[in-house]
C-alpha cells in the first residue's frame, strides 16, 4: 500500500502548486494525528499546531483588523475594514461610531471559516489572511465568526452560531452603508468547506425570518450523503482527501446516531427541507472545485437550488483542489477574487 | 523565508521547500501504514511537538518520531541511557501525572533533537513594528465612546493642548460614571492618570504608597496571584522549562530575580522531589527590593517544605534597594558543579528606564552560564517614548486584563471561587499602579516599560542568547492548569515560535520564554 501512496503523491504534486501542495500535505498529516477512531479529537495539541495571528488595528496593505466579543453570547468575531487614509493619530483606534460609509454601499461580508466544523478560528492565519485579501481585492468589509465546533459542539451549534452572528452584524450601526444611513447592513454570507454549509442554512433561517442577506457565496462547500458518488470513488485520497476522513468529520458533527442524509448534511436528499415559500433566500455563488472529491454533492447543490428557482451561478475551477485560495499567486485565487467582487456589487 | 508562507504562519525558505515537500512524502508514506493499525495518533500522544511553524525541524521529529514505534518496544528510562542518546533513539516517555501540578519529563538536555535546523535569530536591535492589538468586549456602544474621549484627550495631550486636554478629563469622570464594571474601573484609572500627567501630580512614590496604605508590590502581587490565573501561569511554565533544563543534575541554583512571596517555588520542590531517579540538592537565591517588599519568612517556609519532601535544600537572601541592576556577580555565591537556572517574572522591563542597565544584568546572566534563563513579561509595548502610542496600547490592554478578572468574578461567584473579593479589589490597585506609572511618569521614574516578545526576542538574540523552545507537553499542562481555574473559559494559551502566551480571548497577555 505504500507504494500507491507514493503514486498519489507523486501525481498530485504534479497537478498543485508546490506551495499548496506543502501547505495542505502538512495539514493533511497534522489533522491525520489528531482524529481518533473512536470519534474524540486532540483539541489541545490542535490548538498548539495551529498557527495564529492577532488582530491589527493599524492598517497593514489597507486593511486593519480587531476583535470584539459579544458578551452576552461569547461568540467572538473579527472585524476587518478598508483603512490607512486617515492621519497617523487616528491609526489603532477601531472604528466603532460611524457608519462605514454615506455616500456609497460597502458590502458586509459574514465569513464562516472551513475546517471541516472541526478545525481552524477567526484568528488562524490562513483565515485571516484570506479576509484581508477579500477586503483588498474585492472592497468589501469582512466579520469572521468564531462558531463552536465538533465534536465538542455538535448540530446545531454551528448554525445557531451563525444566525446569531448575522443579527449581530445587521444590528452594528458602523457596519451600515449606503446614501440613507439609517439603512440596514448589506450583508453577504461567506464561507468554505464547512463554513460554506453553515452560511447555506444560515441564509435559510434567515430567509424563514425574514431577514434580507443579498447574497451566499460557497467556496467547496461541505455537503455529503450516504450514497457514494462517482467523483468520491474516483478521486478518494488523490488531492490531500479521503471518503473516510469526511465520513469522521460528519459523524463528528451530526447528532450521534444519524446518518449522511440528515439535511444539514444531504441538503435536497430524501429528507430534504423545502425552499418553497422562501423568496428572500439570497442569490447564490458556488465555487467547485475541479479535483475535490465533494464535488458531486455540491453540483446536485446548485441543481437543487435550481430547481426551487433560485438564482445561482456555479464557478467550477478545473485544476483546482481545496484550499486552492490561500496563497494568491496562482490564476484560479485571481478568478476567485473576480468573480466574488461582481457578485457583491451587482 | 518565503513571504506567501510566512503571512500563514510558517517558517519555509523558498530553497527549502522542495525538501520540506519530500519530507511530507516520507512522513506520509510512513504515518499511512500505521494508519490502518490505529497508530497515527502515538505521534499526537507520545512525541512532543516543538515549533510548529518551523516546517523542515517539525516535519524532521515527526519522522524520527516514528521509526521507534514500529516495534512496539518499550522505551528505556532516558535518564539512565543518557550516554547513548541520539538522534534515532526513542523518544521521551511521558510519566503521567505524580499527583502535584508538574510533570516530571525529561527534556532537551538528555534528548538531543535532530541538529538539522536550528533558527538563528536575525542579530539587529530594531524591534519589530509592534501590531496594535485591540480586543474589544462589551456590545455597548457607549463604552465604546468612553474610550474615544480617553484617546482624544491623550491626544490632546500629545500635541500640547493643555487646554482641551484639561476639559476632556473632566468629562470622562462623568462619562465613566455611566458605565458599568470593567470599562468604569478602567476608565476611573486612565483618567486619574491623565489628570495626574495634566496637572503635574507626581504618583507617590511606591516606598511612600507602601508605608501609608500597607500595599507593598509583594503584598498586592498576592492578591494578584489568587484573583487571576496570569501569575499562576507565569510560575507553572517557567517552572516547567527550569525542570527540563534541570534533567539529570544532581546539583541546581536557582537564582530568583523576583522572589516576592516566593510563591512560585513550592511547585517546583514538588516537582523535583518527585523526579525520577530522585531529587537533586537544590539552593534557591532569592531577590528582593527594600523599597518596594514587605518582609516575610519565606527561607523558613520553604526549607520547612524541602524538609516534607525530602530535598536538601538551602535559601539565601540578597536585598537591593529597587533594581536588579544593583545586583553584581560578588554578591551571588556561585560554585562548581551546579546547574543554574536564573528567573525572572514581571521584572526586566523595569531596567529599561536606566539606559545600560539592562545590558549590565544580561552580561552578568551570562557570565553565570545558565542552564537556562526563563523569562515572564507582560505582552504588550508601554516601553515607547511617543505617548500617544503607549496610552493607546495601555488603552486596550488593561482594557482586556480588566476585563477578564470582571469574568473571573462573574465566574466565581456562580461556582466556588477561592479568590476573594478583596483579592480582586487589591489586583484592580496593583494594575491601577501600572497605569498610572505608564501614564504619569517620565524618565527613571517610569518603570512600567512592558515590551512584547518579539521586542525581547530580537534583545536577547542580540546578546547571544538562544531560544529554549517550550513544547506541547508543556502547553497541554497550561491548558489542564486553566481548567482548573473557576475564572470562566475566555482564557487562551497560544504558542509561538517556541515560547507561551496567555491570553483574554484573542490578546495575548503575558508571555513566557526561555533562553541559554
Amino acid at each position: 500500500m505504500a507504494g500507491s501512496n507514493e503514486v498519489k503523491a507523486n501525481e498530485s504534486r504534479m497537478v498543485v502548486p508546490l506551495n499548496t501542495w506543502i501547505l495542505i500535505s502538512n495539514f493533511k498529516l497534522a489533522y491525520n494525528m489528531l482524529r481518533r477512531p473512536d470519534g474524540t479529537f486532540d483539541r489541545e495539541l490542535s490548538e498548539f499546531l495551529d498557527r495564529k495571528v492577532p488582530a491589527n488595528s493599524i492598517p497593514v496593505d489597507g486593511v486593519y483588523s480587531f476583535d470584539v466579543v459579544d458578551r452576552s453570547t461569547s461568540l467572538l468575531y473579527r472585524v476587518y475594514l478598508a483603512g490607512g487614509g486617515e492621519t497617523e493619530l487616528k491609526w489603532g483606534v477601531p472604528e466603532t461610531e460611524s457608519p462605514l460609509s454615506a455616500t456609497h454601499v460597502v458590502p458586509v461580508v459574514v465569513f464562516f471559516h472551513g475546517g471541516s466544523f472541526v478545525h481552524s478560528s477567526a484568528d488562524s492565519a490562513i483565515y485571516d489572511t484570506f479576509c484581508r485579501r477579500l477586503v483588498n481585492t474585492c472592497g468589501a468589509a469582512v466579520v469572521s465568526v468564531n462558531y463552536r465546533r465538533s465534536p465538542e459542539h455538535r448540530y446545531p451549534c454551528a448554525y445557531d452560531d451563525g444566525w446569531t452572528a448575522l443579527n449581530w452584524v445587521r444590528s452594528r450601526r458602523w457596519l451600515r452603508s449606503g446614501k440613507d444611513p439609517d439603512k440596514e447592513v448589506h450583508v453577504y454570507l461567506a464561507g468554505d468547506s464547512s463554513g460554506g454549509n453553515i452560511a447555506h442554512h444560515v441564509a435559510v433561517k434567515a430567509a424563514e425570518e425574514n431577514v434580507r442577506v443579498l447574497g451566499n457565496i460557497l467556496l467547496h462547500p461541505l455537503f455529503g450523503g450516504e450514497e457514494r458518488t462517482e467523483s468520491e470513488k474516483r478521486l478518494d485520497g488523490k488531492y490531500f482527501v479521503r471518503i473516510e476522513d469526511r465520513d469522521w468529520y460528519w459523524r463528528a458533527y451530526l447528532p450521534e446516531g444519524e446518518d449522511r442524509d440528515h439535511p444539514a448534511c444531504n441538503v435536497f436528499g430524501p429528507r430534504s427541507e423545502t425552499l418553497d415559500g422562501l423568496p428572500l433566500f439570497p442569490k447564490s455563488m458556488v465555487v467547485v472545485a475541479g479535483l475535490d472529491l465533494v464535488q458531486d454533492w455540491q453540483v446536485r447543490y446548485v441543481e437543487g437550488l435550481k430547481d426551487y428557482g433560485k438564482e445561482v451561478k456555479l464557478l467550477y475551477l478545473d485544476e483546482a483542489t481545496i484550499g486552492f485560495y490561500f496563497f494568491p499567486n496562482n490564476v484560479h485565487f485571481q478568478c476567485l477574487m473576480d468573480e466574488i467582487k461582481s457578485f457583491i456589487h451587482s | 523565508f518565503d513571504e506567501a508562507f510566512a503571512v500563514l504562519g510558517y517558517n519555509v525558505k523558498s530553497s527549502d521547500m522542495a525538501e520540506v515537500a519530500e519530507k511530507i512524502q516520507q512522513l506520509d508514506e510512513a504515518m499511512g501504514s500505521f494508519e490502518r493499525e490505529g497508530l497515527s495518533q502515538l505521534l499526537a500522544s507520545d512525541a512532543v511537538h516543538y515549533n510548529p511553524s518551523d516546517l523542515c525541524s517539525w516535519l524532521e521529529s515527526m519522522i524520527s518520531g516514528l521509526n521507534p514505534l514500529s516495534g512496539f518496544e518499550s522505551s528505556p528510562d532516558p535518564f539512565l541511557d543518557s550516554s547513548t542518546a541520539s538522534v534515532n533513539s526513542c523518544p521521551p516517555r511521558i510519566d503521567l501525572d505524580f499527583g502535584s501540578d508538574l510533570i516530571s519529563i525529561p527534556g532537551e538536555a538528555i534528548y538531543p533533537r535532530p541538529p538539522a535546523k536550528r533558527a538563528r535569530y536575525p542579530v539587529s536591535v530594531e524591534p519589530p513594528p509592534a501590531a496594535a492589538r485591540s480586543l474589544l468586549v462589551d456590545s455597548q456602544e457607549n463604552g465604546i465612546r468612553l474610550v474615544h474621549t480617553l484617546v482624544a484627550c491623550a491626544e490632546a495631550i500629545q500635541q500640547e493642548d493643555a487646554e482641551l486636554a484639561e476639559a476632556l478629563v473632566k468629562n470622562i469622570g462623568f462619562l465613566a460614571a455611566s458605565q458599568a464594571g470593567a470599562m468604569r474601573k478602567v476608565a476611573a484609572y486612565f483618567a486619574e492618570a491623565l489628570a495626574r500627567r495634566i496637572y503635574g501630580l507626581r504618583p507617590p512614590a511606591a516606598a511612600a504608597a507602601a508605608g501609608d496604605s500597607g500595599f507593598t508590590d509583594d503584598a498586592l502581587q498576592m492578591n494578584f496571584y489568587e484573583a487571576c490565573p496570569y501569575l499562576k501561569f507565569a510560575h507553572f511554565t517557567a517552572n516547567q522549562a527550569i525542570l527540563e533544563a534541570f534533567a539529570g543534575k544532581s546539583r541546581v541554583h536557582v537564582i530568583d530575580f523576583t522572589m516576592k512571596q516566593g510563591m512560585q517555588w513550592p511547585a517546583l520542590l514538588h516537582a523535583l522531589a518527585l523526579r525520577p531517579g530522585g531529587p537533586p540538592a537544590v539552593r534557591l537565591t532569592g531577590v528582593r527590593y527594600s523599597s518596594r517588599d514587605g518582609s516575610a519568612e519565606i527561607g523558613w517556609r520553604l526549607a520547612r517544605l524541602a524538609e516534607d519532601v525530602e530535598v536538601e535544600f538551602k535559601y539565601e537572601e540578597i536585598t537591593v534597594a529597587d533594581s536588579i541592576a544593583e545586583l553584581d556577580s560578588s554578591m551571588l555565591d556561585v560554585r562548581e558543579g551546579e546547574a543554574v537556572a536564573v528567573n525572572s517574572v514581571f521584572e526586566l522591563h523595569r531596567l529599561l528606564s536606566r539606559p545600560g542597565s539592562i545590558d549590565g544584568v544580561l552580561k552578568l546572566v551570562r557570565e553565570l552560564k545558565p542552564e537556562i534563563l526563563t523569562v515572564v513579561e507582560q505582552e504588550a509595548n508601554h516601553g515607547g517614548n511617543i505617548f500617544l502610542d503607549r496610552f493607546n496600547e495601555a488603552l486596550h490592554y488593561y482594557s482586556t486584563l480588566f476585563d477578564s478578572l470582571e469574568s473571573g468574578a462573574a465566574a466565581a461567584a456562580a461556582a466556588d471561587g477561592s479568590a476573594t473579593d478583596e483579592d480582586r479589589l487589591m489586583t484592580e490597585v496593583y494594575l491601577g499602579r501600572q497605569i498610572c506609572d505608564i501614564v504619569a511618569c517620565e524618565g527613571a521614574d517610569r518603570v512600567e516599560r512592558h515590551e512584547t516578545l518579539a521586542q525581547w526576542r530580537a534583545r536577547f538574540g542580540s546578546r547571544g542568547f538562544t531560544p529554549v523552545r517550550l513544547g506541547s507537553n508543556v502547553y497541554k499542562q497550561a491548558i489542564l492548569l486553566l481548567g482548573l481555574f473557576a475564572g470562566g473559559d475566555g482564557y487562551r494559551v497560544e504558542e509561538n515560535d517556541g515560547c507561551l502566551m496567555l491570553g483574554w480571548h484573542t490578546r495575548p497577555l503575558i508571555a513566557t520564554s526561555a533562553w541559554k
